[in-house]
């Protein structure tokens, strides 16, 4: 019998035809009517959204208590308290942003503004995270000198080809969100607030330089980066030898130690710093967590798609078999993560850590809550561990797509409590924007694929990702 | 558990005896190609595809995992919460005595879920493999346990083959050594003499 062993890969192309570009512009365009829709019926039915007086009771018992003992009576940050703490001066604040006139009865609530912020914030970080975590997944490859992964490195380079335009994004919506979305901000800028101890004492690095230089230093590092590995794939498509290889691993060195400290203090800026009097130092971990490993299930369904399409043909089971174990690898991850987080939290039962968990297992959120822990880890953790499974095409998608969904929930159970609170919801807002997210991201991912040849031919393991074996 | 039929016990084997794993592969497709039933092949390290060239079926060994891990679950919960809130019910840190704590008996399903299925694993890997305490070893070839592999064939199977076309296929594939009519011994009777001829013999 004996087996066939592939001595040469064979070239192919991916065409970036008229039709996906159609369906692409399709998707970008739905969305965003829907999202413009959904966000004028937001506008017009605002005040009638929402308000269940229970559970606005409910939370503030929870968190009143704390907010009293930690920062005097500041205004913090349930704005839907109808206490008579709220001080008249608050009334002068940021006066530049719009929603400041639907502010009735002096608190900064939050106002359909708010929600549509808060929307971009959670589409444009969500999506971003996909072309971050196949960066990272280069560069480990790279490092680890695998090469199992080898033939599907232009679809990594492909995803990471959003980071300039998902970057630019991110950039702007946070800079333009921040007198909506973020608390320390508002505080920050006002300098007639009440004294809170627990946000000076985070001054050193809630600032505006951090918000106008640090965040685009990091963004423009990383895509500097991109820059050189893709480069150096491309000509490594052109001439043999190691030069590149060599030269793409001391930069992948150099990025992960980069990543690692970057990633963090972004992760804490733009995610963590929405409850800024709250703080974990989990957080990091568990924003990569939800990175990578919907990088991952992106990057299954690029393969499929392209597999479905006739393309990747070279691309065996075993590659595949083995990126299903990936995804069943960091499901598991981000379940030990999300419980570390938790347990701790969970135990020491500190009010200034609670109030993170007690707003999110309040009102709507807790159903969100219980379909996170059931999507991003128990069913596809049930799923994917069996072996048919992780080389059946249909069950990997749908593990995919499930995956994919969960982290969209668990992004927004990041963003949405400290921002929207009971005003939030998923609704044809939020379900065109990540429709016109998903055409915008289609379509710059599909675009880079049809620039280079579709298997890196000249990389030095290239043959080993084609003959590659999980075993039995 | 055991697979009775795995046992060399009262058989005679024709065996043809490689250095190299690539010859033993390409041996075994070409005796399979022309309808030889292999009997079983030893080798000192896994080759690999040689299952697949031999044609067997995957194990079902992870089956045997998942229900081991799957135990280890349900003692892990049912140990957590017969203590913690039937037999003997304890506040700490101001929890309630309920199945609401079941927050904190994640790290004891999961420890026992890990244990249960090491242990389950090795005991099964074990007897499956028949490498129980007190078993007589059956070897046809001293070195398959080092540096050689072992293609055996039974002589009680009907061949399409005669012997003696089997021998010589054997023998074009590179076998360095081939034997009609090779019985096991025994390993835990050390028997010097045969140690001496099977050195002698390799």
């Amino acid at each position: 019998m004996g087996h066939h062993i592939i001595q040469e890969v064979s070239q192919e192309k991916f065409e970036f035809t008229g039709r996906a570009k159609m369906i692409a512009i399709g998707l970008f365009v739905i969305g965003a009517i829907l999202a413009g829709v959904g966000a004028m019926d937001v506008k017009s039915n605002w005040d009638s959204i929402g308000h269940h007086a229970t559970e606005v009771v409910h939370l503030d018992d929870a968190t009143e208590s704390h907010k009293e003992t930690e920062h005097g009576d500041h205004h913090a940050t349930p704005a839907h308290e109808g206490h008579s703490h709220a001080k008249e001066d608050t009334k002068d604040l940021h006066s530049a942003t719009d929603h400041h006139a639907e502010i009735v009865d002096g608190h900064h609530g939050p106002t359909w503004m708010t929600r549509v912020w808060a929307n971009l914030l959670l589409n444009s970080y969500y999506f971003w995270l996909f072309a971050v975590s196949a960066l990272f997944f280069i560069a480990v490859n790279y490092v680890a000198n695998a090469g199992w992964a080898v033939m599907l490195k232009r679809i990594m380079e492909a995803q990471t080809s959003y980071l300039y335009l998902g970057s630019a994004i991110l950039l702007a919506v946070v800079i333009g969100s921040r007198h909506t979305l973020y608390h320390w901000v508002q505080y920050f800028d006002d300098p007639s607030a009440p004294t809170d101890a627990i946000l000076d004492s985070k001054a050193w690095l809630l600032n505006n330089t951090s918000l106008f230089f640090f965040i685009p230093f990091v963004l423009i590092s990383w895509i500097l980066i991109r820059m050189k590995l893709r480069n150096n794939s491309i000509s490594e498509d052109k001439d043999e030898g190691l030069s590149m290889f060599k030269s793409s691993t001391k930069w992948s060195a150099f990025f992960i130690f980069f990543f690692a400290f970057t990633f963090s203090a972004l992760s804490w800026l733009i995610i963590m710093s929405i409850d800024a009097h709250w703080y974990s130092t989990m957080f990091s971990v568990y924003n990569f967590a939800i990175s990578f490993v919907t990088g991952l299930s992106v990057m299954m369904v690029i393969v499929q798609y392209l597999k479905a399409k006739g393309y990747m043909e070279m691309v065996s089971d075993e590659v595949v078999h083995d990126l299903g174990k990936f995804m069943f690898a960091f499901c598991v991850f981000w379940g030990y993560i999300f419980l570390s987080q938790w347990l701790l939290i969970w135990y020491t039962n500190l009010p200034e850590e609670t109030v993170y968990f007690a707003a999110r297992l309040e009102g709507g959120y807790k159903t969100l809550f219980a379909i996170n822990i059931f999507m991003c880890f128990l069913a596809p953790f049930l799923v994917l561990m069996m072996r048919n499974a992780k080389r059946s095409p249909k069950v990997l998608l749908t593990a995919a797509a499930v995956i994919l969904v969960g982290h969209w929930v668990d992004t927004y159970l990041l963003i949405m409590p400290g921002t929207v609170g009971d005003k939030a919801g998923i609704g044809m807002l939020e379900i065109g924007t990540t429709v016109a997210f998903a055409g915008i991201f289609m379509y710059v991912v599909l675009n880079s694929l049809s620039k280079a040849n579709m298997y890196p031919i000249n990389h030095p393991y290239v043959l080993e990702s084609a003959n590659h074996d999980v075993g039995p | 558990m055991i697979d009775k039929s795995i046992l060399l016990d009262d058989k005679t084997f024709t065996v043809g005896i490689f250095d190299d794993s690539d010859k033993l592969l390409n041996a075994v497709g070409t005796l399979k190609k022309k309808g030889v039933k292999i009997f079983d092949c030893y080798t000192p390290f896994p080759v690999h595809h040689l299952d697949k060239a031999l044609g067997y079926d995957r194990t079902n060994i992870s089956i045997g995992a998942f229900l081991c891990g799957l135990l280890g679950s349900l003692t892990g919960f049912t140990l957590a919460y017969s203590m913690n809130v039937v037999d003997w019910p304890m506040i700490i840190g101001g929890k309630p005595q309920d199945i609401s704590v079941f927050t904190s008996f994640i790290p004891v399903i999961f420890e026992l879920t890990i244990l249960f299925t090491a242990f389950g694993m090795v005991i099964l890997f074990f007897a499956r493999t028949r490498m129980i305490h007190g078993i007589k070893e059956d070897l046809l070839s001293r070195r398959q346990t080092d540096d050689h592999m072992v293609l055996a064939i039974d002589n009680g199977e009907t061949q399409d083959l005669s012997a003696s076309e089997i021998q010589s296929l054997l023998t074009s594939e590179g076998a360095i050594e081939v034997d009609a009519s090779r019985t096991s011994f025994n390993t835990s009777l050390t028997d010097e003499e045969e140690l001496a001829k099977q050195l002698m013999t390799t």
